[in-house]
């Protein structure tokens, strides 16, 4: 192969210059006439039945159009003739801010005045908030009625989730909606053999996706009667079944147009779509919802709260020899959870010989769970990556060393038997130690620092994809595809089809059509896109590239392989001047009776091995000792990526997945009172992390070409917000000698945790 | 999230935005300047007023003035001009040190002092310097204008000595003496930015390098702004060693009611209280003594 | 009531009711959907405009408190079809991602250099504590705004981009 020329460097987004002058429309700058905008009546209790909804008062309000209920939307029943999911609630609201009514009005504030005129009649029920509470013997239930659970989304994001656990049934307690059980060796043998063992309990606080644009769809009848929706959403096609289920619609009425994403972050598969798409229907006029920034903290579908106890040990010489684990992971109340992925990666980042992990999904009146960038990772790698650090202590061993001497590498089996595949997690671990930070943190701790580090793995998500690649008249490249681009996939698939074409990737057009008209893709989500969609772009440009070679060597009587493009014409390799343009072969294949076909590439892939993605952080922290405020004063993230496409995109994820890595640590938690209230609503309440937050990040790419993806590239968007919580937490420790087991770590639990410190050294030092 | 509907006026003058007070008080009625307390509550729909009477227009109660008796600041004073401004830098850089410290720079662009003290959020950082520089407050009401001081503004949860029909038009601070120095050390709220403690340390020492005055104002702790009483009585006359200063601050959280909250525990805030305050306290003496 | 607002460069005299914010005035009344809504309480930034040249959040500011100030939005920082130095900075530096917060943070940085026209880390910063973004973790951010400062003080001008 030539040296690459479009692949490999760092390209600016093709897409940026719209988003930096205002010109980018997101789903809530389109007007549509006739447009009725949509706010949401909420559950005042997180645990009631709704006894009535009175609209009298608020349909008089100037502006308010409708209000509309359960009742009043068009449901479908479901295939088996039960009745369909209503999105609002039917009679049982089971979390504070559970959509109720509707209320449809000619203009936001009117919507909102209309809101505060309904008034709903509740019986309320006891709301249960602690999972130790809702699992105790004799609990009473978090919903009266229960429905089907499905895993359909969390199998989206990683490949492990589509797989069942093999779990036999055991009697679950009150509540739970799903278990899990990993087994392998004799973990009591195991740690009898062992020399250390460290025992921790962890708990992590709900968190939400922060995406800056808050979840929005518009729906709206055509005039010929399909329903098109357009949306924030990273799953366009999982969106149109999910809406066409709903309103009971032929998948082929309904139109998903994938909006520009106001950050996704797994936030965004589909929320209220099937709701907007309904009410539209009902009312027969476009409908546009954008939730508050409080309706989305009290109704979407933030990561859930955990409690892992976790228990690992090993011999003196650096081996480890068992690990036990007990996790308990919110569920919501409508269930659902990625346990069974915290798991996996929990007991999958190092070498297990026996193993039991436990695991019980526990419904709570919160509202749904749903999957933040990593779903799962960074609550288990919390465990994982805590307590090797504090067994590597224990055992008087470095970190690093401990970690190298354990890690997994390809074959080495997960804790549901399945085996790595080709990994780098090992060559990420060197490249970090390698690292001047890591050399030198005799340096920092000398300035009062504390260094910490953190592994963190992703297996990877794979779904079948196609693309093609059309030649338009001017002589340009479009390559159509279903994919939505959340951070620059499109402009990394321009440089691989530029790449077949020799062209520059600002020569290529990517667009990401409609349901209507796109090629299949799944969801952008569990670092996947480039993964599988690239490989389909690949082929389609080179499809897309034999078909010109072939109009070109009849045009120009030469042999195809004789030929080659260069600067958009194609040539016959070692004579000079004899060539055809791109525009013209356009011209020629695109005229009235023309002999040639128009070009038409298309690729598609459908890769069964998901690659997965290792990367290992460097946390270096200073602490106020009164405060007990942490700053994180330097990072270093080292990642496996396989190969950078475009490496500035790549280093980009990167820099993202830390700030929110460092939010996990830190910032970010959603906190409910006993009754069942968020006390953490809006965002002066629920701290997002701020550019004073967060230090400048270097980071480290690490090259293990994986077997499929498109040049060796692997998916990199979710492993840089996985090891975060886990770093800054052991960095903490380095400083300080105290062990958080409790994310995020505020101020005021580390201060508490420095002042009992203090208090003990003072007692055992007057002893 | 928008406000309740209401009646919007724009005030030419003082005595015009009086009148307007006066006429809609019994239908309900606020003052808008940079509108950065207001209009958060009032999207919340925390506060529904009928009427909106806007004061920023009104000419000359923006400014800062600087006198031999210290500093005339006009209620429409912005944080950014108190942050920036080198009057104020050089006769009260404890104003300037909390204005920095307030928000972010698009609300110190916006918000006012004014607008500030008279909503008395009980987690802003100015009453806590005012209180430490024995500011007076300069308020004008249907007879005439008259001074409060600052001890005896705050008086309760978002809640001042004000007189519904009274606004503020300006605050004085007094120049301060030869030999002090002055504060402000913050615990930030790390999602709004406000205060989960503040506290202001004015310190003026004698020529022996002992405390000859000292004044120190909370902010955060309790439902209102107030003074360490307590602690100012523990080191005034007092030569200030790190014990003596230590031991006074662990009484700056005397006499506070402590809130207890999702954002600080009562506990916490004590400690807080104590532990920023011996801070400014410290950090106010090595002031002075360098001055 | 009638507000005169005068938006880049232009006065639009409309009829609104008193409660309507700047944002909403800019984005709905007029029709300037560059300035963003993302948390509707002051925290995020994304809503910033200047007014009189300063940096303000939008949803913070009734559009009546807006008559006769200067309101700027992102779409009238540099004339059609071209980049002002700053957006050329921020693309260059790889400073946008989702593009959300994008536009504010343009214009946060135009009011940043005006009055510190060669700021450091530290000062970038502090002046972008007001503007959140999820996706980039600030780093491509202060290097555009580093980057921008130096085009800025070489006299750069707006530059035309290929539209696509």
């Amino acid at each position: 192969m030539s040296a690459p020329v479009a692949i490999g460097t760092r390209t600016k987004r093709l897409d940026a210059p719209q988003k930096l002058n205002g010109q980018e429309r997101f789903t809530a700058d389109l007007k549509l006439p006739g447009l009725l905008h949509a706010r949401v009546v909420g559950s005042a209790y997180a645990h009631a039945m709704v006894k009535g909804v009175i609209k009298d008062a608020a349909l008089a309000i100037p502006g308010v159009v409708a209000v509309l209920t359960a009742a009043d939307l068009p449901i479908a029943p479901k295939a088996d003739g039960t009745p369909g999911e209503n999105p609002l609630v039917e009679d049982e609201a089971v979390f504070s801010g559970q959509p109720i009514a509707l209320v449809l009005a000619t203009s936001d504030a009117a919507a909102e005045d209309g809101v505060g005129a309904v008034e709903v009649d509740y019986d309320p029920l006891p709301a249960l908030m602690r999972m130790s509470e809702a699992m105790a013997e004799g609990a009473p239930m978090v919903r009266l009625k229960t429905s089907e659970v499905s895993d359909e989304e969390a199998s989206m994001h990683n490949a492990d989730a589509a797989q069942d656990s093999g779990e036999e049934r055991e009697t679950l307690p009150p509540n739970v909606s799903n278990s899990i059980h990993f087994s392998r060796g004799d973990v009591a043998a195991g740690f009898a053999a062992s020399d250390a063992v460290v025992e921790l309990s962890f708990t992590s606080q709900e968190v939400h996706q922060g995406y800056l644009e808050t979840q929005v769809a518009m729906a709206t009848v055509e005039p010929l009667g399909d329903l098109r929706v357009y949306t924030s959403t990273q799953a366009a096609f999982y969106c149109r079944t999910r809406v066409a289920e709903t309103v009971g619609v032929p998948l082929h009425r309904v139109d998903v147009v994938p909006m520009p994403v106001g950050g996704g972050f797994g936030g965004k598969f589909v929320l209220i779509e099937p709701l907007v798409a309904a009410a539209a229907v009902a009312v027969g006029r476009p409908v546009l919802l954008q939730f508050n920034r409080m309706e989305d903290f009290l109704a979407a579908n933030p990561a859930p709260g955990c409690e892992i106890t976790l228990k690992v040990g090993a011999t003196k010489d650096g081996t480890i020899t068992a690990l036990e684990s007990r996790m308990t992971f919110e569920s919501g109340a409508l269930g659902g959870s990625p346990l069974q992925i915290a798991a996996i990666l929990m007991g999958g980042y190092y070498r297990f010989p026996n193993l039991e992990i436990r695991g019980y999904e526990v419904l709570t009146n919160r509202s749904k769970m749903g999957a933040y960038r990593a779903p799962g990772a960074q609550q288990g790698t919390l465990a994982i990556e805590s307590v090797i650090d504090e067994l590597a202590r224990e055992l008087g061993m470095d970190p690093m060393a401990f970690r190298l001497q354990n890690c997994v590498v390809e074959g080495d089996a997960r804790p549901n038997g399945n085996a790595w595949p080709r990994i780098g997690l090992r060559q990420t671990l060197e490249a970090l130690e390698a690292h001047p930070a890591w050399q030198g943190r005799e340096e920092a701790r000398a300035k009062g620092r504390g260094v910490g580090i953190a592994v963190g793995g992703w297996p990877g998500g794979v779904e079948p994809a196609t693309a093609v690649c059309r030649l338009d008249a001017d002589g340009k490249m479009t390559v159509v595809l279903g994919s939505v681009d959340l951070n620059g996939t499109n402009t990394t698939f321009s440089q691989i089809a530029a790449e077949t074409f020799g062209l520059g990737a600002e020569d290529i057009t990517v667009k990401t059509a409609s349901t209507d008209s796109a090629p299949y893709a799944g969801g952008t989500g569990g670092s996947k896109v480039t993964y599988t969609v690239g490989p389909a772009v690949q082929k389609a440009a080179e499809d897309a590239r034999q078909q010109i070679l072939s109009i070109a060597a009849e045009h120009l009587e030469a042999a195809a392989e004789d030929l080659e493009i260069i600067d958009g014409a194609i040539r016959v390799k070692g004579v000079p001047g004899v060539s055809v343009s791109l525009r013209e072969i356009a011209s020629m294949s695109m005229t009235v009776g023309s002999r040639f076909e128009p070009v038409y590439g298309k690729g598609s892939s459908a890769i069964t091995e998901s690659a997965p993605g290792f990367a290992v952080h460097l946390a270096e922290v200073e602490v106020d000792e009164l405060t007990g405020e942490t700053k994180v004063v330097r990072y270093v993230a080292a990642q496996d990526v396989g190969y950078a496409i475009n490496p500035a995109s790549v280093e980009g994820q990167i820099h993202g997945g830390v700030a929110q890595g460092i939010g996990w640590a830190l910032y970010e938690g959603m906190h409910y009172d006993d009754s069942g209230q968020l006390l953490t609503a809006t965002l002066m309440d629920y701290a997002l992390p701020k550019a004073e937050y967060v230090p400048p990040i270097e980071t480290i790419l690490v090259h293990v070409p994986s077997e499929h993806g498109p040049y060796g590239a692997k998916g990199v968007g979710e492993p840089p917000s996985i090891p975060g919580a886990a770093a800054v937490a052991n960095a903490i420790r380095d400083l300080t000698g105290l062990r958080m087991t409790d994310i995020p770590i505020r101020p005021e639990r580390l201060a508490a945790a420095l002042d009992a410190a203090e208090t003990a050294r003072t007692a055992s030092a007057a002893d | 999230m928008n406000p309740s509907p209401f009646t919007y006026h724009r005030a030419g003058s003082v005595g015009e935005a009086i009148d307007l007070l006066r006429e809609h008080e019994d239908a309900g009625v606020k003052l808008i300047a940079g509108g950065h307390s207001l209009l958060p509550v009032m999207k919340l729909r925390l506060a529904e007023p009928a009427h909106l009477i806007d004061i920023g227009g009104i000419a000359g109660l923006a400014g800062i003035s600087a006198g031999t008796d210290g500093l005339t600041i006009g209620a429409l004073t912005t944080h950014r001009a108190l942050e920036t401004d080198p009057a104020v830098a050089r006769h009260a850089p404890l104003l300037a040190e909390m204005a920095a410290k307030v928000g972010d720079r698009q609300v110190r662009a916006r918000g006012t002092i004014g607008g500030t003290v008279a909503h008395a959020d009980p987690t802003a950082d100015y009453p806590a310097g005012l209180l430490a520089l024995g500011a007076e407050m300069v308020v004008q009401g249907p007879d005439g204008e008259r001074t409060i001081p600052v001890a005896e503004f705050f008086v309760g949860f978002l809640t001042t000595a004000l007189s519904p029909d009274e606004v503020v038009t300006a605050v004085r601070v007094p120049a301060l003496p030869s030999l002090t120095g002055t504060s402000y050390q913050k615990l930030a709220n790390q999602a709004s930015g406000y205060a989960v403690v503040g506290v202001a340390a004015v310190v003026t020492l004698d020529a022996a390098g002992a405390c000859a005055d000292i004044r120190i104002g909370v902010t955060g702790a309790g439902d209102h702004a107030t003074r360490a009483a307590a602690a100012e009585d523990a080191l005034r006359g007092q030569s200030l060693t790190d014990e003596v200063i230590k031991a006074a601050t662990d009484r700056a959280d005397e006499g506070i009611d402590l809130l207890d909250d999702i954002h600080a525990s009562a506990d916490y805030r004590r400690r807080m209280v104590r532990g920023l305050a011996r801070r400014a306290v410290l950090a106010a003496v090595e002031r002075a003594g360098a001055k | 009531m009638t507000v005169d607002v005068p938006v880049n460069g232009t006065s639009r005299r409309e009829e609104i009711e008193p409660r309507m914010l700047l944002v909403h005035f800019l984005r709905e009344q007029i029709g300037l959907t560059g300035t963003h809504i993302g948390c509707q309480t002051g925290q995020c930034g994304a809503c910033t405009v200047l007014i009189d040249g300063e940096a303000v959040k939008s949803c913070m500011v009734l559009a009546a408190q807006a008559e006769g100030h200067e309101v700027t939005t992102i779409e009238g920082l540099a004339p059609a079809g071209t980049l002002h130095p700053v957006q050329q900075a921020f693309w260059e530096e790889h400073g946008a991602q989702c593009g959300y917060c994008t536009p504010a943070m343009v214009l946060s940085t135009v009011a940043l250099l005006a009055d510190d026209p060669d700021p450091d880390e530290h000062a970038i910063r502090h002046a972008l504590d007001g503007n959140i973004c999820r996706c980039t973790g600030y780093h491509n951010i202060v290097l555009s705004v580093r980057a921008a400062a130096q085009k800025v003080a070489a006299g750069a001008v707006p530059e035309p981009f290929l539209q696509r």
